[in-house]
């Protein structure tokens, strides 16, 4: 058995986290050590509490009922009490006890820090990709945007959403780009909690261009009086797709190419 | 590569002129035209009622419904029918958003498809 130790530091980080640092094993003799630990940490009056479990051996269920307890203190002041670094075999015992109900786990401490700088200071993450002008590669890029809007907790309709709007202006960019340009398509991709803004970047066609002014144009008739699309018509519903599941979408023009934006407030 | 997408041909009993196609994977605009070929094929060999099954169909965009509503164009041209089942919610959605809903024949399940054959 290894002595149980904690130790509390404040993040260099992000000075609102404190991490309270766990090593040895965890037995029930250990609470008294736990709930010491627990109550140094909240003296710091954290926002946000990471119990760093790396080096821990083993836990008991009492230890992890008292950590319960100092979530429930910490939830109380309205922060969060979270675990980070635990090993597979003992995270897979605390699963079975139920913990993973109550407890969000991280990888490590970075990963927690940046959970919370994701859901509290509701820091925007950025994807970058610049792919060639041909129509087999958008699925991989719309794909991935999809899942990285579904791990940042975007339910699946709203990924979805994001998956199309990302697919109809990127084959939109494949199909009017300038005949025989080389250039890539650039697509850029923030998300953060609460919204998604996708901006696509191409060489256009200059004579497809009117095409696409036209579809820009504000159209003032309602819903209900537009005209229904024919079976005829296989393909021009791309764009008016996305101004439809977009809260915002908008066109720029310039000598140099198209740039698509379009804005999806998540709804769910 | 393009998207995954596979077509399951199963008879339909009694019902010689009718074809049961389960659609499998994402119907997109890298490879509307083999799907194209793969169901005119189908109506070409006189199977000119066609259930479509998209339980497993877990995407469409603007140019697959375009096919669609063609499938559904070159059916009734021929005296024949192209009915949907089994649509799932985010594609029911954007079939609706495109106004489509009515140029389509939809049906929750495949039994009630067949049944309308």
């Amino acid at each position: 058995m290894a002595q149980p130790r904690i130790s509390v530091s404040q993040s260099d980080i992000v000075p609102q986290i404190t991490i309270l640092k766990f090593e040895g094993d965890f037995d029930t003799a250990s609470i008294s050590r736990v709930s010491g630990g627990l109550r140094q940490a909240l003296e710091h009056n954290p926002a946000f509490l990471v119990a760093e479990m790396s080096e821990v051996l083993s836990i008991s269920s009492a230890v992890l009922g008292e950590l319960m307890g100092g979530r429930k203190a910490m939830v109380e002041r309205g922060g969060h009490l979270v675990i980070a670094g635990l090993c597979l075999e003992i995270k897979s015992k605390l699963t079975l006890m139920g913990a993973h109900k109550v407890f969000k786990f991280f990888n490590d401490v970075r990963s927690a820090i940046n959970a919370y700088k994701w859901e509290y200071e509701g820091r925007a993450e950025d994807l970058c990709l610049s792919f060639p002008p041909v129509l087999k590669f958008v699925p991989l890029v719309r794909q991935m945007t999809s899942r990285l809007a579904k791990q940042k907790g975007y339910s699946g309709r709203d990924s979805f959403r994001i998956e199309t709007i990302v697919d109809e202006i990127c084959n939109n960019a494949v199909e009017h780009r300038r005949t025989g340009s080389p250039d890539n398509v650039e697509l850029s991709v923030r998300i953060d909690r609460k919204k998604v803004e996708i901006r696509v970047v191409n060489e256009s066609d200059p004579e497809k261009l009117r095409m696409l002014k036209e579809i820009m144009k504000p159209d003032d008739t309602a819903p209900e009086k537009r005209p229904a699309p024919t079976a005829d018509q296989k393909r021009g519903r791309g764009l008016a797709l996305v101004k439809m599941l977009s809260t915002r979408f908008d066109v720029e023009f310039s000598e140099k190419g198209t740039s698509v934006h379009a804005t999806k407030l998540r709804e769910e | 590569m393009d998207t995954q997408i596979e077509l399951v041909y199963e008879d339909i009993k009694g019902k010689n002129n009718a074809k049961l196609v389960r659609f499998i994977g994402d119907l997109d605009a890298t490879n509307v035209e083999s799907i194209l070929d793969k169901v005119c094929n189908l109506f070409n060999e006189g199977f000119l009622n066609i259930v479509a099954d998209f339980k497993k169909l877990r995407y469409v965009n603007s140019t697959g419904l375009g096919i669609l509503l063609h499938f559904s164009k070159t059916a009734r041209e021929k005296n024949g029918s192209f009915r949907i089942a089994n649509v799932n919610e985010n594609v029911y959605e954007i079939i609706e958003i495109i106004g489509a809903t009515s140029l389509l024949d939809i049906y929750d399940e495949v039994d009630e498809a067949v049944a309308a054959l």
